[in-house]
């Protein structure tokens, strides 16, 4: 890995807004050619830390070389070879795909052909159609293909797929894939895991304003060191039962009164859980094992879910 | 420069398919103008100055002087020079000037010669028939007072009235480059404002910030898009005018236009600063709204500006709607040249510099 040539590093980033710290001093480096996930809970920073990469919000402390480029220095040649979808744009609704892209394009000194980039973010049939008319999934496909209007090597998306349905999730995933095999190098922020899975070289964990892990996606999981998990309710209020007690159990977590537990043995695991459940005279519900996924490593870190409610 | 004409054609298009906008920006001051042009027609407040010229300088036209200060109805200005008073007249100032020619005493102590009455010139100003009418009425009822004392009910003294203006102006005249500053105005100074201030808060602005697009080019194309359409809009507001009220533009097309551009500047100016100042874009319209509403009152747009109260004039003197309305008043009305009005030209150019200078620091693209 170390091999790979570097196109991001992030330097001891600091935001603090007001007495509040968003971002504490997050260092990373992100490879050249690589799909580089950013994974994290509501608030957790990802959002401000992609914005001060790009320049839209200036650090408090630490900086960050994009592209060759130091962002507090020499902005604009970084936002040169940047392209930037943002989590919340809006655009002048009453222009028309083809358009928007011309005028995004004449913002910048070298620009790719706009009618194949058209094509290529499946946008041919709606390429006059007035960006008001577009649907979720094209609005946010028209927003990558702003972010690719003048061939940048480096792009960003901040939740490229939140608020898509599964179909157009996966439309996005085939374009974000494509642009991997341009040789783009992308880093994304997202709260599912699959699709963290899915499309992510690495990825970087972030709670609360800290890097609390980077790694590969199988790594990640491997490093769990359980491959599966229990997950289950008890029926009634459950009060002090000693979860950790139960044989081959490595982590215990809980959301709401849903109940996970970590393992190695599944089998051993299971029948420990049964018995103490008869012991005890509690009652199972919605039991079910599973292989342990990057979701589990997530709540095993922060104690949270990715996606709240 | 591609940027900047793709982004001047990026706002002509949105003008353009802002169909309701569009439309509302246009019918509004049309409406106004035909509603007003129609109804007040020749119409104009009241208040009479009458300015005097005593070339005599004798006990009787001394009297005749104290008897017009006496008259409540009336504002007496004494006038040195002739000529003075009669500029004055023309621009307003004076709505009726009594010239009491050397000999007047003279030729009152006399006998009265057969039955030639002594003719007292009266002059005033025909673009102003009702306030001249009623002017005229007074000075008369004077006249003949004087007379009826000075002979047993043998007319001694008679007006001889002459008219000065040779124009014919009416309240419409008055009207359209009033309504034509109005427009420019509201569509610079609440449109700039509103627009900018919704464009931040749906973050377009912050993703135009994500480019290596230029402040200064974003600024330039707002500045040219808008130049263009109102313009437009002026032209046919005029148009209009023209066709139901026949009125001319007399000056030349250059002063009226520079003018028009020189206002549209300066009020895209004050509109950035709103912009830069309203904190959410709600704000942005009723800020506005706070500043063109008495603009609109006090500016001269619909009622002349000696018409205010005296405590409001040093205000209104430096408001800059009442800079453009007069300037293209005159030049549309009695086609004033453009160096006659560098005063104007030059306020509303301190405007300009002032506001644009402050809007650089206001400007925030979030
Ligand atoms: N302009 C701001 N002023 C004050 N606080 C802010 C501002 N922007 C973000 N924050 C706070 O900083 C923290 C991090 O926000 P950020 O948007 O980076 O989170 P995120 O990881 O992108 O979350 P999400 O997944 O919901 O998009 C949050 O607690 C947020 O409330
Ligand atoms: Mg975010």
């Amino acid at each position: 890995m170390d091999s790979q040539e570097e196109i991001i590093r992030v330097i001891n980033l600091v935001k603090t807004y007001g007495d509040f710290t968003a971002v504490k001093g997050v260092e990373f480096q992100v490879h050249k050619g690589e799909v580089f996930g950013l994974l994290g809970p509501n608030g957790a920073g990802k959002t401000t830390t992609l914005e001060m990469l790009v320049g839209l919000r200036k650090p408090d402390q630490g900086t960050a070389i994009v592209g060759g480029f130091d962002i507090t220095k020499e902005l604009k040649k970084v936002k040169e070879v940047i392209g930037v979808q943002l989590q919340s744009t809006s655009l002048f609704e009453l222009l028309t795909v083809e358009e928007i892209l011309h005028l995004y394009a004449s913002f910048y000194p070298k620009q790719v052909s706009i009618p194949s980039l058209i094509e290529e973010m499946l946008l041919a049939e709606k390429r006059k159609s007035r960006i008001k008319s577009l649907s979720g999934g094209q609005k946010q496909r028209l927003a990558i293909a702003l972010a690719l209007v003048h061939d940048p090597w480096i792009i960003f998306l901040d939740e490229p797929t939140t608020g898509l349905d599964p179909q157009a999730r996966r439309t996005l995933w085939d374009i974000i894939l494509q642009l991997k095999k341009q040789g783009k190098t992308i880093v994304l922020t997202t709260h599912y895991m699959d699709e963290a899975h899915v499309l992510c070289d690495r990825i970087a964990i972030m709670n609360q304003g800290e890097l609390i892990a980077l790694d590969t996606p199988s790594q990640l999981v491997k490093n769990l060191q359980s491959d599966s998990a229990v997950e289950f309710r008890f029926q009634n209020e459950s009060s002090e039962v000693e979860l950790h007690e139960i044989e081959g159990v490595t982590k215990v977590g809980n959301q709401k009164d849903v109940f996970v537990l970590y393992t190695d043995d599944l089998q051993l695991t299971l029948t420990s859980l049964i018995h103490m459940a008869s012991d005890k005279q509690l009652k199972l519900t919605d039991l079910q094992t599973r292989t342990a996924t990057l979701e589990d490593v997530f709540l095993h870190m922060t104690g949270r879910r990715l996606r709240e409610g | 420069m591609r940027a900047y004409w793709q982004l001047t054609l990026s706002q002509l298009r949105i003008f353009l398919r802002n169909r309701q906008v569009l439309f509302w920006t246009l019918a509004f001051p049309l409406f106004l103008m035909v509603i007003l042009g129609s109804f007040l027609g020749n119409g104009n407040g009241i208040s009479l100055t009458i300015g005097v010229v005593d070339q005599d300088q004798s006990f009787q036209s001394k009297e005749f002087l104290t008897t017009l200060i006496e008259n409540k109805a009336l504002t007496v200005q004494i006038e040195k020079s002739e000529n003075k008073a009669l500029n004055k007249l023309k621009k307003d100032d004076l709505q009726l000037v009594v010239v009491i020619p050397k000999g007047y005493g003279a030729s009152l102590s006399r006998p009265p010669a057969k039955n030639a009455p002594y003719l007292l010139p009266v002059y005033f100003n025909e673009t102003n028939i009702a306030v001249t009418q009623v002017g005229l009425q007074v000075v008369n009822n004077l006249v003949d007072g004087i007379s009826k004392e000075k002979l047993d009910y043998h007319p001694v003294v008679v007006m001889d009235m002459k008219g000065v203006e040779t124009l014919n102006l009416k309240y419409i005249d008055f009207l359209i480059p009033g309504i034509v500053a109005m427009m420019i105005m509201s569509n610079n100074m609440n449109g700039v404002a509103g627009q900018i201030a919704a464009w931040r808060e749906r973050g377009i602005l912050r993703r135009m910030q994500g480019t290596t697009l230029k402040a200064s080019t974003f600024i330039a194309a707002q500045i040219t898009a808008r130049l263009v359409l109102n313009g437009m809009q002026a032209l046919i507001v005029l148009g209009v005018g023209h066709l139901i009220f026949g009125v001319e533009v007399r000056g030349s097309w250059f002063t009226l236009i520079s003018f028009v551009i020189l206002g549209i500047l300066a009020f895209m100016a004050i509109g950035f600063i709103i912009a830069g100042i309203a904190k959410t874009p709600e704000s942005a319209a009723p800020i506005a709204g706070f500043l063109s509403f008495p603009m609109l009152f006090l500016g001269g747009v619909f009622f002349p500006i000696k018409n205010m109260p005296e405590f409001l004039q040093p205000i209104i003197q430096i408001l800059p709607i009442a800079h453009l309305s007069h300037a293209l008043r005159e030049t549309m009305n009695v086609g004033a040249s453009f160096m006659s009005l560098g005063t104007e030209a030059l306020i509303l150019g301190g405007w300009l510099v002032g506001a644009f200078i402050i809007a650089s620091f206001t400007f925030k693209w979030e």
